[in-house]
């Protein structure tokens, strides 16, 4: 039964909120921010890991094949000598192996703009959403780097010191970390000075086998490599970011659980201070302590809820317009992120509810009898 | 008195301890009838709000017994006193104390919720209550829109509205003109008498003496009936004869006196 509005009751605790209006709804923006400070951090930490692992789950490739030891590709080196990519073609379950070479770059614009890029040459390409594949001495970029450079299809960049032609844009690789760039494996080997290494092995599998059995063949079969497969490898690539932010979303998480117990807790018990006088008397009139209690609660668990519902508007509308503003920042929101939130906020609720119930359920019925100041 | 609904036996409150001890009220017994008006009156600070208190089931005494039906509230258990307290008592303060932040409908409604009636038969009655009250066209109207005497008719309103069997007010006409307090006095005699409702009141307002059955005099914490006390004929101060500072004889009849001072005044003016 709840108290804001017993059934077919009046709803004192409504009314008590709407009466101060003012003080409600800046207690509910402040709520509502605390919440979405933490769901929107959370929200684009998870759009970088997704944005992360783009590209490789783009590939459809079963198993990833990198150099021993080597699980990721961002901040990464790995290298395979070519003979790598006869060894996995030839084992058996493999349907398609492609080689590919992986450089983290600069590139960069005539105007000396410069954008963080991850340079892949071989394999899948993604979608090509403007223009067409690269050639020789030709590069496709992302459409959120192409707008940071100012480039454009058929424009000239630059990377690692070499200039290309901009013969396409892809899109759905820029992160934060930033985007993928994807050139002819002729080209890249011949910027690179490096015609008898590729970095990672991308191999589709015949259906014969699970990827993990796949996996753990081309393990034995490729030496000095290791095999994993792409889920794996993907979770690996999202733990790379994970592992950089997980300080950073835990201690933004405490200030907005602090910011978001501080401000309904203030107003809770500044609600609860304004109105002793009414609690006394109801008390006298006959409401129990704990119903009186109960009251104080859901004034807080309304603030709240009303935060909980402000947040969620607005992580939807930032998720919405943030793409449109910045092609790196992606908000992904997940189920568990909301469920976290949710636990936040009922967390709030009970520490901001804590003082003024124990302040009304302690208060004396008698004191309604007291005068007025 | 065999028909009494409330009967006080011994009742003590008593604050603080040692050096600090004070006896708000000490040993008063007190019976009040169906439908009789009770006026308590005394000093400030004699203990006339904790009594009022301790009878309304607001205040636990420090020792003495209070039976409401047959039942001791005093030892009551806390949950289900509030209960009690619903159905059989109603409040009337001397601030009013509406709720703000309900409508003068809803603030009758809210005392019929306590005692148990809910949607539209707590509608009904309230407003019943505050048309028969003359409030008929202010039921929607917040305490701050209304006068100080159409405020004290909703809490009369909110007061009666479980039928209780006893009504407690605290100076119930000490924020209002003399007209507005004149109305509040007919209520709460009309309250008695029509409605066989026991009314207690306290209050420092002489004109309530008018519609009390009976007058109480407290002082000290210690219940005196009205009767016994007598008039300072210097200053007019009531007085028990048997704590007067100073007494006359003359012509056959005495005078008491607070002070010695009064007597001196009153011996030099018949002088």
């Amino acid at each position: 039964m709840s108290a804001l509005a017993l059934p077919h009751s009046v709803p004192i605790a409504r009314r008590q909120l709407s009466r101060r209006r003012g003080t409600t709804a800046a207690a509910i923006v402040g709520v509502a921010m605390a919440i979405l400070l933490m769901l929107a951090l959370r929200a684009i930490f998870a759009g970088m890991e997704a944005r992360l692992t783009a590209y490789i789950d783009g590939t459809h490739a079963d198993v990833v094949v990198a150099q021993q030891g080597v699980t990721t590709m961002h901040m990464t080196q790995s290298a395979l000598p070519r003979s790598a990519l006869a060894a996995a073609r030839a084992t058996p379950g493999v349907a398609e192996a492609d080689a590919i070479i992986y450089r983290a770059a600069f590139l960069e614009s005539h105007a000396g703009r410069r954008s963080v890029v991850a340079a892949v040459a071989g394999g899948p390409l993604p979608k090509i959403v403007v223009g067409r594949a690269p050639r020789d001495a030709e590069i496709a970029i992302d459409r959120g780097a192409a707008e940071k450079l100012g480039a454009a299809v058929g424009s000239s960049v630059r990377i690692f010191g070499t200039p290309l032609t901009v013969s396409g844009e892809v899109e759905g690789t820029a992160a934060i970390s930033g985007s993928f760039a994807f050139l002819s494996a002729a080209t890249l080997e011949r910027i690179l000075h490096l015609p008898s290494a590729v970095s990672y092995l991308l191999v589709r599998g015949d259906g014969s086998v699970s990827p993990a059995v796949l996996a753990a063949r081309l393990d034995a079969r490729i030496p000095g490599a290791t095999a994993t497969t792409r889920p794996a490898f993907a979770a690996s690539e999202r733990r790379v970011v994970s592992n950089m932010t997980t300080g950073i979303v835990r201690a933004m998480t405490l200030i907005a659980l602090v910011i978001g117990v501080a401000v309904a807790g203030l107003v809770a018990y500044g609600q609860a201070l304004s109105q002793l006088r009414d609690y006394g008397v109801l008390r006298a009139l006959g409401i129990s302590a704990s119903r009186a209690a109960a009251l104080a609660v859901s004034q807080v668990a309304a603030i709240v809820a009303g935060g909980i519902a402000i947040a969620l508007a607005l992580l939807w509308l930032m998720a919405e317009l943030l793409p449109a503003l910045s092609p790196t920042l992606v908000l992904a929101i997940r189920r568990q992120d909301l469920a976290q939130a949710v636990g936040f906020a009922l967390v709030v609720a009970l520490l901001a509810a804590a003082l003024p119930v124990i302040r009304v359920a302690r208060l004396d019925p008698a004191t309604a009898f007291r005068r007025a100041k | 008195m065999t028909d009494a609904v409330v009967r006080a036996r011994g009742l003590t409150k008593t604050f603080g301890a040692g050096e600090t001890r004070v006896d708000a009220v000490a040993n008063v017994d007190l019976d009040l009838a169906p439908g009789e008006i009770v006026l308590i009156m005394g000093p400030s600070g004699s203990g006339k709000t904790t009594l009022l208190s301790m009878l309304g089931g607001l205040l636990r005494p420090s020792a003495g017994t209070i039976e409401v039906d047959g039942i001791d509230i005093a030892s009551l258990a806390e949950n289900d006193l509030p209960r009690f307290r619903a159905r059989r008592f109603g409040f009337i303060f001397q601030d009013f104390n509406l709720l703000s932040a309900l409508s003068a409908e809803e603030n009758v409604a809210v005392g019929l919720n306590v005692g148990g009636a809910r949607g539209r038969d707590a509608r009904e009655r309230s407003y019943d209550l505050l048309r028969v009250l003359g409030l008929g066209k202010r039921l929607s109207f917040s305490p701050e829109q209304l006068s100080g005497g159409e405020k004290q008719r909703v809490a009369i309103a909110r007061a009666v509205a479980n039928d209780p069997a006893v009504v407690f007010a605290d100076e119930p006409t000490a924020n209002l003109d003399s007209a507005h307090g004149a109305e509040t006095m007919r209520l709460l005699r009309q309250l008695a008498k029509e409605h066989d409702t026991t009314v207690v009141i306290v209050s420092h307002d002489q004109r309530l003496r008018e519609i009390a059955d009976r007058v109480l005099w407290l002082e000290d914490g210690r219940l005196k009936a009205m009767s016994a006390l007598v008039r300072d004929p210097s200053c007019g101060m009531l007085i028990d004869p048997a704590q007067a500072r100073a007494r006359l004889h003359r012509d056959g009849a005495t005078f008491y006196f607070c002070s010695r001072g009064c007597m001196h005044e009153y011996e030099e003016e018949a002088a």
